[in-house]
């Protein structure tokens, strides 16, 4: 794996992103796993393009979503997309597993990381194969953790809780949805650089399902929102 | 830009990253606002409200850090309320405009805080004074602040007309500060309206569902 910056021998060191994803949730559910983000990139504080799909299909059983420099996550698909393709010159009808994936991520990020020329992202690889769920975390030092549930980002501060109290490994697909668009709905009002409308995928035995994209309902209608206490202090 | 990026720790002061806008119109005056505090990535508050009171017919709007806006706000509030009642009459717009300007320019070294001044007096009828970060004191037609503004001085700029009625104006400041928020991250949530007249002050609250851009 040689990037073209360091055949060069022009050492880029990244220094800060530029556009940027925001959070992503996975989870898993009783016939398969489910990855949620949503559909905006960023640019700084700048909300810049919306509806954009960041979750992408690596494999037939197979997905993969980031959060971090969204032209990283370009590159890592490209990357992963290059491995599924070199595996069908053995010819045996041999294809790398979900695991394999996750590992080879691990493997790329440590690397980069070592060179302090990281891939700036936080990765989650999810898949189904052999009748095994595979959810796994890959961070921007290649630390390398499988899961029940994954959050990145923003959502690992706020999203935790709201898994731990709704969801457990075996419930429906149904549920597992319920919960992600319960935590997108926090985090549309607690982060600065979410959306809400939202993208579910879902591996299961019968493959990748990539779902349309959705808005998420939040409330603002309070009282306590409509009357604050400045309307009380000074009355006219 | 004071970017914090979601591998580092850094603490981010707490800002009315924000959208802020006043317009004039034939009769008196449109003020909008977001309803986003955001302390760097996090919001903090999620339905704020952006318009302070300052006098029965004069209000402020509030942009940069909202510990030194509020607290300015706070002591115009209570000389002007002195004033006023030294006077025995509405104060003019112009005298809030000053006592924020002389906090804005002496401490200009130690403060973050750019304000726009907005009310109706009986001197000279609706009046808005936009008060950038260095305590300069400027009198407009119209003025938008707060980081959401940069996203629409071209929509300002083409929909602005002088003497517009009161719907005209209200829908002109309802869809530029819903195309900031749309862009901006550090604005969002509602859209807090204010009508303010010689005779009266009508609040209105505009639901996330109502946004006209989102």
């Amino acid at each position: 794996m040689i990037f073209n910056s360091e055949i060069s021998g022009q050492q880029q060191h990244t220094t800060s992103p530029v556009v940027t994803g925001g959070s992503v949730i996975a989870l898993v559910y009783n016939g398969g796993v489910i990855v949620g983000t949503d559909t905006l990139c960023s640019y700084g504080s700048m909300a810049a393009f919306k509806n954009v799909q960041k979750i992408a299909q690596i494999s037939k059983n197979t997905i993969y979503a980031s959060s971090g420099e969204f032209s990283d996550f370009q590159q890592v698909v490209k990357e992963l997309a290059k491995i599924d393709r070199s595996a069908l010159q053995y010819d045996d009808g041999v294809h790398p597993s979900p695991k394999d994936y996750g590992n080879f991520l691990a493997r790329l990020s440590y690397k980069k990381r070592c060179k302090i020329n990281p891939l700036y992202l936080q990765n989650v690889v999810a898949g189904f194969h052999n009748g095994e769920r595979y959810l796994a975390l890959v961070d921007i030092y290649g630390t390398y953790l499988e899961s029940n549930f994954i959050t990145t980002g923003f959502a690992s501060y706020f999203c935790k809780a709201i898994i731990s109290n709704y969801w457990n490994e075996n419930c429906t697909l149904d549920q597992a949805k319920q919960v992600i668009r319960e935590c997108f709905k926090v985090l549309f009002c607690r982060d600065c650089r979410a959306h809400d409308v939202i993208q579910l995928a879902y591996v299961d035995e019968q493959g990748t399902h990539i779902e349309e994209q959705e808005r998420v309902d939040t409330k603002w209608d309070f009282n306590g929102f409509k009357f604050r206490a400045n309307e009380k202090l000074h009355t006219q | 830009m004071n970017y914090t990026d979601i591998l580092s720790s850094k603490f981010e002061p707490e800002t009315t990253g924000t959208t802020i806008m006043a317009v004039i119109y034939d009769g008196g005056l449109i003020i909008g606002a977001d309803s986003r505090t955001s302390s760097g990535q996090f919001v903090a508050d999620r339905c704020a409200d952006k318009i302070d009171y300052v006098h029965d017919r004069i209000f402020c709007l509030r942009s940069g850090s909202a510990a030194d806006t509020q607290i300015i706000a706070k002591y115009v509030r209570y000389y002007i309320d002195a004033h006023a009642q030294e006077l025995g009459r509405l104060p003019a717009v112009a005298t809030a405009a000053n006592l924020f300007r002389n906090f804005l320019y002496e401490y200009k070294d130690s403060l973050s805080a750019a304000i726009i001044v907005a009310g109706w007096d009986p001197y000279k009828g609706p009046q808005i004074f936009t008060l950038p970060l260095g305590g300069s004191v400027i009198e407009q037609k119209w003025s938008i602040g707060g980081s959401g503004s940069t996203f629409i001085w071209g929509f300002c700029d083409s929909n602005y007309k002088e003497n517009m009625t009161l719907q005209e104006a209200r829908a002109f400041v309802l869809h530029a500060v819903a195309h900031a928020m749309y862009r901006d991250g550090s604005s969002g949530g509602i859209i807090r309206l204010l009508n303010v007249t010689k005779d009266k002050i009508e609040r209105e609250f505009i639901d996330y569902k109502d946004v006209p851009v989102k």
